[in-house]
């Protein structure tokens, strides 16, 4: 069979096949399409063990969560129906629960910004060519692995109390030093300050975006005198954008989950004054302390909204700041 | 609530692989599209990679905050040992564990799988056991929330078994009251508890000051804690704040005006917003002249022993029972012990009460109550076990074993179990005492919080006295109404 010179225009595309298939041919053939259109149930049984997952773990309690949360239920005996009276009590009547959203409100509203800035500066530092700069990285690293744990938390405790480590720096400038973590006006940013410190998961992303960020772009810059602080500001950042989101979205839905530092710091009390009492230490000590687990699933459920909230707005807020390449035409 | 988004954290690979089609190909057309190719050959333009990446993820810890809170109620465990659990310091643990070796040995057909921790956590876990299916066979359970666990079903009563293999012989009424609950008992007592005042008596040998006498005032207190201050240079304050202490102090102070706690229903609060406020007045006064400590270390102390204004060595005295007593000492000073003081002393008027230290109670659903029953009787009378746990579970109930361990007891033992027999006795003689409280109602543990964080927010300013006492007063009326 010989090609026409003048078909040279569909040249690539495979031609039709001049003579009709065999039976055998034809049968393998409509295995390969249902292959193609997912025909079969044998995939489902390899995903079965994901799908019991998925339900058994995530979808059933979440339901079961949503039908607690109009419930009294103490744990311990049955739940009984009582309507919307678990929310109308946390928003009418509950000084504790304004306490908590307070907290944590300041919590997510002061560490994430604080966390993201330090975890880009330091990313920055980290993207160059220097010798052992994986330890570098790795160091920076640590105190992310490090920072879910219990132990990190009371070193936390240690070194901020009235007789720990912080004042001791303080003293040698003079400064008598008060126990930031009871008293009530400072011991939540003690706790803002442990967040910031584990800013290693947002820089190895931003590290990541960096490193693909065009090089001739900023050769161009520096031909036309663009300075580091220019480059940073109309280079960088603009490209990192994406990141950021990214970064931003995934530590704002952390830092309203944010639970055992809270309660580690301050011993599962919330204290003093509910000033750590975040809100995940409160949904958790209504549950499992005061056995109040309805109040405790109405609880929830409003974090749910509240972050479902957060992340929309950002996905909104995101159009208008966030600069994905594809979009410069 | 710890789960990590685990659906979200792998979903951008999986989203990638299967939305797009796998043609290795440039579209036409279009060149500044940036296109990333994997290795496998698929492409993802960053913008779907940020934004599935983002969205997945979102929704993945979004769903984790909601899964942490669901259970169901199920029923007890059915197979295997016997589990018992218990909360306590290690000279505690050591100790059960010895006596349970001795039962062991005795009882080779019960196995028993013991677990043990400390306070923090451990009723908690208790809930979420029971809620689980799993709640242990035998527990040692708290005087304060003994009432709590019976009303709603949990502990199996014990009355049936009391006099064939349960033993309670020299166990006076009192004490069996605090594990009695609706007139059935389901804990039996495993000492007396009382409520004294821990002191450093070498520290205050010290500063040239000697131990008060037992019969003492709210302002004798306050006179040698205000010496305590001036003594040491302003180094060490006196007594440590019971401003927010409730069992061991404010319920004392109540008791004695004539006024309980709880009321008898257990449906109100049993003392007057005045007595509240004139026992905060004094607690702010004590603060004022530095007999005791500032907000900050009582705060620090909220839930840690190893925090406690005479542990650290910033206090002399405190009400803390846990520095000494049921949870061995923890710290190497020298202790004595003091009753709680009174008010006006005539000896007839008594704040003071007698509890039952801790208890030891089976559950309900368990199905191995009988075996239960029997180390609950081996804990109450055998020797062995009487001697192996001393006062570690407070001052033993009985005559016999309080006689069983006095000849191997250490100084400050000794002092702690005379100071007991004293009070003991003074709260038998005196004639127009309450009678013991009741067993505290549901959300009485809230309700003490409440009381310690009311303090606390008087003691760094936030609120006056006034207001505060109202507060108290309004949200514990919502707690104990349900």
């Amino acid at each position: 069979m010989t090609t026409a010179k003048t078909d040279g225009a569909v040249g690539e595309r495979p031609a039709a096949p001049a003579t009709p298939a065999g039976p055998r041919e034809r049968e393998r053939m409509r295995r390969r399409a249902a292959r193609r259109r997912g025909g079969g149930w044998w995939p489902y049984l390899f995903l079965a063990p994901w799908f019991a997952g998925l339900f058994g773990l995530t979808v059933y309690p979440m339901l079961d969560s949503l039908y607690l949360s109009f419930t009294d239920f103490d744990l311990l005996t049955p739940a009984k129906w009582i309507g919307a009276q678990n929310y109308t009590h946390m928003f009418s009547d509950d000084p504790v629960f304004w306490d908590s959203v307070h907290a944590t409100l300041l919590y997510v509203l002061v560490s994430v910004p604080l966390k993201l800035a330090l975890a880009l500066g330091v990313a920055i530092l980290l993207n160059r060519p220097l010798k052992g700069i994986g330890v570098y990285r790795a160091a920076f690293y640590l105190p992310s692995l490090l920072g879910g744990a219990v132990a990190v938390a009371i070193v936390w405790r240690q070194v901020f109390g009235g007789d720990g480590l912080f004042n001791d720096f303080l003293g040698w400038f003079g400064i008598k030093g008060q126990d930031w973590i009871s008293s009530p006006d400072t011991s939540i940013y003690t706790l803002i300050l442990l967040a910031v410190w584990q800013f290693g998961t947002p820089m190895v992303i931003f590290l990541a975006g960096l490193k693909q960020l065009p090089k001739d772009v900023y050769e161009a810059a520096a031909i036309d005198g663009a300075g580091t602080l220019t480059r940073f500001f109309r280079i960088t950042l603009p490209l990192l954008t994406p990141i950021v989101f990214f970064n931003l979205v995934l530590q704002i839905i952390d830092g309203f989950k944010t639970f055992t530092p809270a309660y580690v710091v301050s011993n599962g009390t919330g204290g003093p004054l509910d000033s750590t009492m975040l809100y995940s230490l409160y949904l958790y000590k209504k549950g499992f302390t005061d056995l109040q687990m309805g109040y405790a699933s109405a609880l929830a459920w409003v974090l749910f909204l509240v972050i479902a909230g957060f992340t929309a707005v950002n996905f909104i807020a995101g159009r208008y700041w966030v600069h994905y390449d594809d979009d410069i035409d | 609530m710890q789960q990590a988004a685990r659906p979200g954290e792998a979903a951008p690979a999986r989203r990638a692989s299967t939305t797009h089609a796998p043609v290795p190909q440039r579209p036409a057309g279009d060149p500044s599209r940036t296109l990333r190719e994997d290795p496998v050959g698929h492409q993802i333009s960053r913008r779907t990679l940020f934004r599935t990446a983002g969205g997945l993820a979102a929704a993945g810890a979004l769903g984790a905050t909601l899964t942490a809170c669901a259970g169901g109620t199920g029923a007890g465990s059915d197979s295997g040992d016997l589990t018992m659990t218990w909360w306590g310091s290690d000279e505690r643990h050591a100790a059960y564990k010895k006596a349970l070796a001795t039962f062991q040995k005795n009882n080779p057909k019960i196995k028993i799988e013991t677990r043990y921790s400390g306070y923090d956590g451990y009723f908690d876990k208790f809930n979420t056991q029971v809620a689980g299916g799993s709640a242990p066979d035998l527990l040692q359970m708290d005087t304060a929330l003994v009432a709590q666990y019976a009303r709603k079903g949990i502990l199996a009563p014990l009355d049936s078994y009391v006099g064939k293999s349960l033993d309670l012989t020299g166990f006076s009424k009192t004490l069996l009251a605090a594990g009695t609950v609706d007139g059935k008992l389901y804990g039996v007592p495993s000492g007396i508890g009382v409520n004294q005042l821990t002191v450093n008596r070498t520290g205050l040998e010290k500063l040239g000051l000697k131990l008060p006498e037992r019969e003492w005032t709210w302002n004798d207190l306050k006179a040698v804690a205000t010496q305590v201050h001036k003594k040491s240079g302003g180094k060490i304050y006196g007594v440590d704040d019971g401003g927010g202490s409730t069992l061991q102090c404010f319920e004392i102070f109540a008791r004695e005006k004539g006024q309980p706690f709880f009321s008898d229903d257990g449906k109100k609060l049993g003392f007057s917003a005045d007595t509240l406020q004139e026992w905060w007045e004094f607690w702010a006064g004590m603060r004022r002249d530095n007999a005791s400590p500032p907000p900050a270390v009582t705060s620090a102390a909220h839930n840690d022993l190893t925090k406690n204004a005479v542990v650290i060595g910033k206090a002399l005295f405190t009400f803390d029972s846990g520095v000494y007593g049921a949870g061995g000492s923890i710290t190497d000073a020298q202790l004595d012990f003091l009753p709680t003081p009174q008010g006006d002393w005539s000896g007839a008027r008594e704040g003071n009460f007698v509890n039952g230290g801790v208890l030891l109670s089976a559950t309900k659903a368990s199905k191995k109550a009988a075996d239960s029953v029997k180390i609950m009787d081996f804990f109450a009378q055998d020797p062995t076990a009487i001697k192996d746990m001393r006062l570690l579970r407070g001052i033993p109930p009985t005559e016999k074993a309080r006689s069983l361990i006095s000849a191997g007891l250490n100084e400050t033992d000794k002092l702690n179990m005379a100071m007991a027999d004293y009070i003991s006795q003074r709260v038998s003689k005196a004639t127009d005492a309450l009678p013991a409280p009741v067993p505290p109602p549901g959300g009485a543990d809230q309700i003490w919080d409440l009381l310690f964080q009311s303090n606390l927010a008087v003691a760094f300013g936030k609120k006056t006295i006034k207001a505060q006492a109202s507060e108290f007063f309004d949200q514990a009326q919502s707690i104990l109404a349900g």
